[in-house]
């Protein structure tokens, strides 16, 4: 009888196992074909793994990335940065500028002609000038300013930029910053701690292969976060924008003037100049947004200072004879239309300001001269 | 403390094993207090409005079990509902009376400004008021005996499943399962573990994320193509049915767990072929109610049809009042009203009765699109924030019908695909005429129900979404 019952429950269980199972396969093929995330394998398969950054920019790949608002083809060239075109051997008349940065920078969400670095180089090339000016975008989507000072090591002897235009996302590049500081000073690591990062690198492999898996790891990350959150009062959001910021975001900062340092050296031992740009969130230029976080964080028992993170950081780098812009004041100026609804990267109309302001920054500032 | 929060999965969880290792007097005492704990949970500060509702009407009914004159037994009924409706009234339409006074005065050249205070709506109040109503009505009526037990009166005011949104239960349902020790079957687990899993079902994956949609197209500044807004209509109608049967089935559910029964307050209301059989699926404890206490006394359809016209027009409008304190909802009350009212004028008539009770598939099918618009119509003017805003759709409504007007990403396709698997279990369950058909259909095809659901939800859940909309009312 107790036989029965147990067999009759592994059939049950086998049953829903395997319509489970089968409606995995049905909503893995159906998400491929129609969905439009940055989850989709299609777009995925930019990536591939690195041993130092994590991932990177895969060499060669090419992809269409559609959503509701935007169709854009992305391709990635052989030196790992995105381009319609191959960067190929320096030629004696070329300047090259090499702006890193996040995924304000990949911008995906255009096509490559309309991204702020080639409509500056259509400006700077357009005034008659004897040197051919060639700017390179080395954005990578999920970087932050640690990752893209090791990115900048490896492009260095490939791009030999004259100039690096480093750009900081305020919105999340204190956070990233402070998140990341065991990239920067590699050190010799018990070997649990290697096999559990092998173990968590394969299980991400396998999750990043299927967009179901993908999306069931965000609801479980996002339901985790929730129940840790209980046991103690939860922390406001953005904290690069609180009016008491909690102490990593001093640690972030500090991170953050230790790469711009090292990326002015390294830079200048490889014959190229530096420069910041400070790149805001959507929140800082969109008043309706401003409204509803405010009042999110004022809800959670925080104060949100629309634009303490720029300011911390442009205080932060103060010291170090970098030229920097902050391209909050155009795109503030223009306000409607410069960043998409739907995600917080800019529209063809924002790349535009930016080239704009980019453009006249770098005459103002003589940066280009005698190059 | 909504049903979609994780508060809400903990609190449950240890009530729960509490509760079903109490026994039956103790489960009282515990469904009371966490009952308590879920009202403080919005606003510790209308606990007090509560206790003092259930105190009075506790009172009223065992003065009126005392009592055999009438004028004495009346009085205390005036007693019970002049409290309750002040109370009501004080707190859901101080703001709305005040805001209308200056408004005419306003009009008129005077100012008034000595109407500056705003009240705070305590959640549920509409609700709790109601139950305790229509217990003292019943009792007063001599259809139920009064409860002497201050904690099972307790628990059938505040009984935190249907505190807050419904449904209006009566205490000759509730007070008699509380009163009595409570048996939890298996079947009542699945049944209860279904209702809450296809309750989420509604509220994360077809109302919270048609709510986006609803909101692009009743957004006051926004004008659209008519077919837009004809598409957002449908979209706020299966929102607000997905958001409030949602909350009724998880309510039922978790009352199932713990063995008490709740009634069905959604029956296919969409499927409907006419106004009468609308109200007899839509929020049935609510139309019962009105039906009971309101409608009928009022003299109900027993005197000419000019009375009962009259009679169908003041309940449907107190009906659309009881929603909320707006002119719209007057509006949409009224709009009901009228369709009662024309749908009797036309019972009188032999080709409208056969054409909308016949049983030819063309019969059926038009009486039942235009039923369903003339509903959806109703959501509109229920949806707008201002009349001036319902004036606008409706404008909107009748031009721009142009294919190429539609809009397909942001309206069409998640209207479809949200509203589509909803539609395949009402069929199923239409068919069967069983809401509980899911946990008895085969194996394999119910497990496949459930697996579906599941990644629905997971996949395409909103679990950003908001409280119910109920709770505003």
């Amino acid at each position: 009888m107790a036989d029965d019952v147990s067999r009759d429950r592994l059939r049950r269980l086998t049953l829903f196992a395997a319509i489970l199972a089968l409606q995995f396969a049905i909503f893995e093929v159906g998400l491929r074909t129609w969905g439009s995330s940055e989850a989709a394998p299609a777009f995925q398969g930019l990536f591939e793994n690195d041993p130092v950054l994590g991932y990177r920019l895969k060499p060669g790949a090419n992809t269409r990335f559609a959503t509701d608002e935007f169709a854009t083809e992305i391709r990635i060239n052989s030196a790992g940065v995105r381009d319609d075109e191959e960067l190929g051997e320096k030629p004696p008349n070329e300047r090259r500028i090499l702006i890193l940065g996040d995924s304000l920078v990949l911008s995906v969400q255009v096509p490559f002609g309309q991204t702020f670095g080639e409509l500056l180089e259509r400006r700077l090339n357009s005034r008659g000038s004897p040197v051919h000016y060639r700017v390179i975008n080395g954005g990578v989507q999920g970087y932050g300013p640690v990752q893209e000072l090791l990115l900048l090591r490896s492009l260095l002897p490939v791009v030999k930029p004259d100039l690096i235009i480093e750009t900081l996302f305020v919105g999340n590049d204190i956070e990233d910053a402070s998140g990341a500081e065991p990239l920067l000073e590699p050190r010799q690591r018990p070997i649990t701690d290697t096999v559990r990062e092998a173990t968590i690198t394969r299980l991400r492999r396998i999750v990043r292969s299927s967009m179901v898996l993908q999306v069931l790891r965000l609801r479980v990350l996002a339901a985790t976060q929730r129940f840790t959150r209980t046991a103690g009062p939860p922390e406001p959001p953005l904290q690069s924008y609180a009016a008491h910021p909690a102490p990593r975001i001093d640690r972030g900062l500090a991170i953050i003037h230790r790469v711009i340092q090292q990326m002015q050296q390294e830079g200048s031992a490889a014959g190229a100049r530096t420069a910041v740009m400070l790149m805001p969130a959507r929140f800082q230029v969109n008043d309706e947004d401003y409204g509803h976080l405010r009042d999110a964080v004022t809800q959670s028992g925080g104060t949100l200072v629309r634009d303490a993170a720029g300011e911390r950081i442009d205080q932060a780098l103060r010291d170090i004879p970098v030229q920097r812009l902050d391209v909050l004041p155009p795109l503030r100026a223009v306000g409607a239309d410069v960043f998409f609804q739907r995600t917080v990267h800019l529209t063809p109309r924002g790349h535009q300001i930016v080239a704009e302001a980019l453009d006249r920054f770098l005459r103002e500032s003589r940066l280009l001269d005698g190059l | 403390m909504v049903f979609n929060s994780l508060q809400f999965v903990w609190f449950f969880v240890a009530v729960y094993t509490l509760y079903r290792v109490l026994p039956h007097r103790a489960q009282n005492w515990l469904l009371l207090i966490a009952s308590y704990y879920f009202y403080a949970a919005w606003d510790w500060r209308f606990l007090g409005l509560l206790i003092g509702s259930t105190l009075v009407d506790y009172t009223c009914g065992l003065l009126l079990g005392h009592t055999e004159s009438h004028a004495r037994r009346r009085a205390i009924l005036c007693v019970s509902l002049g409290f309750n409706l002040s109370m009501l009234g004080f707190f859901k339409y101080f703001n709305f009376f005040a805001d209308s006074l200056q408004g005419l005065f306003g009009a008129l050249g005077w100012q008034l400004d000595f109407v500056t205070a705003r009240v705070l709506l305590p959640v549920g109040i509409s609700f709790y008021t109601f139950v305790t109503m229509s217990y003292v009505i019943d009792v007063y009526r001599r259809e139920l005996p009064p409860t002497r037990n201050l904690v099972d009166f307790g628990v059938f005011v505040a009984y935190f499943p249907h505190l807050v949104a419904g449904p209006i239960l009566r205490a000759s349902r509730l007070l008699t399962q509380i009163d009595a020790p409570r048996r939890i079957g298996r079947d009542q687990m699945r049944d209860g573990a279904w209702l809450i899993a296809w309750g989420f079902f509604q509220k994360i994956f077809v109302a919270d994320n048609l709510a986006s949609v609803t909101n692009m197209v009743f957004n006051p500044t926004a004008h659209q193509p008519g077919v837009n807004v004809l598409l957002g209509t449908y979209a706020f109608a299966f929102q607000i049915y997905g958001d409030f049967a949602g909350y009724s089935n998880i309510a039922r559910g978790l009352s199932k767990l713990m063995g008490i029964e709740l009634i069905e307050n959604f029956r296919f209301p969409y499927f409907v072929r006419s106004p009468q059989s609308f109200w007899r699926n839509w929020h049935i404890s609510l139309s019962t109610w009105l039906r009971d206490y309101l409608y009928i006394p009022l003299g109900g359809s027993r005197r000419s049809e000019a009375r009962t016209a009259r009679n169908l027009l003041l309940t449907m409008v107190l009906g659309g009042l009881w929603h909320g304190a707006a002119w719209t909802f007057v509006i949409w009350g009224l709009y009901h009203g009228v369709l009662l009212v024309a749908y009797r004028a036309g019972e009188r008539l032999k080709w409208f009765n056969d054409w909308i009770s016949g049983p030819a598939v063309f019969a059926r099918i038009t009486s039942w699109f235009i039923m369903f618009h003339l509903t959806c119509y109703g959501w509109l003017i229920f949806r707008s924030r201002s009349a001036r805003q319902l004036g606008t759709l409706t404008a909107d409504l009748v031009t721009g019908f142009a294919p190429r007007a539609i809009n397909t990403e942001a309206l069409l396709v998640p209207l479809v695909m949200y509203v589509t698997p909803l539609l395949l279990v009402h069929v199923c369950e239409a068919a069967y005429d069983n809401l509980l058909i899911v946990p008895r259909l085969p194996r394999a095809v119910r497990y496949s129900v459930y697996a579906a659901t599941f990644y629905l939800i997971m996949l395409f859940g909103n679990f950003g979404g908001g409280e119910f909309i109920y709770f505003q009312f």
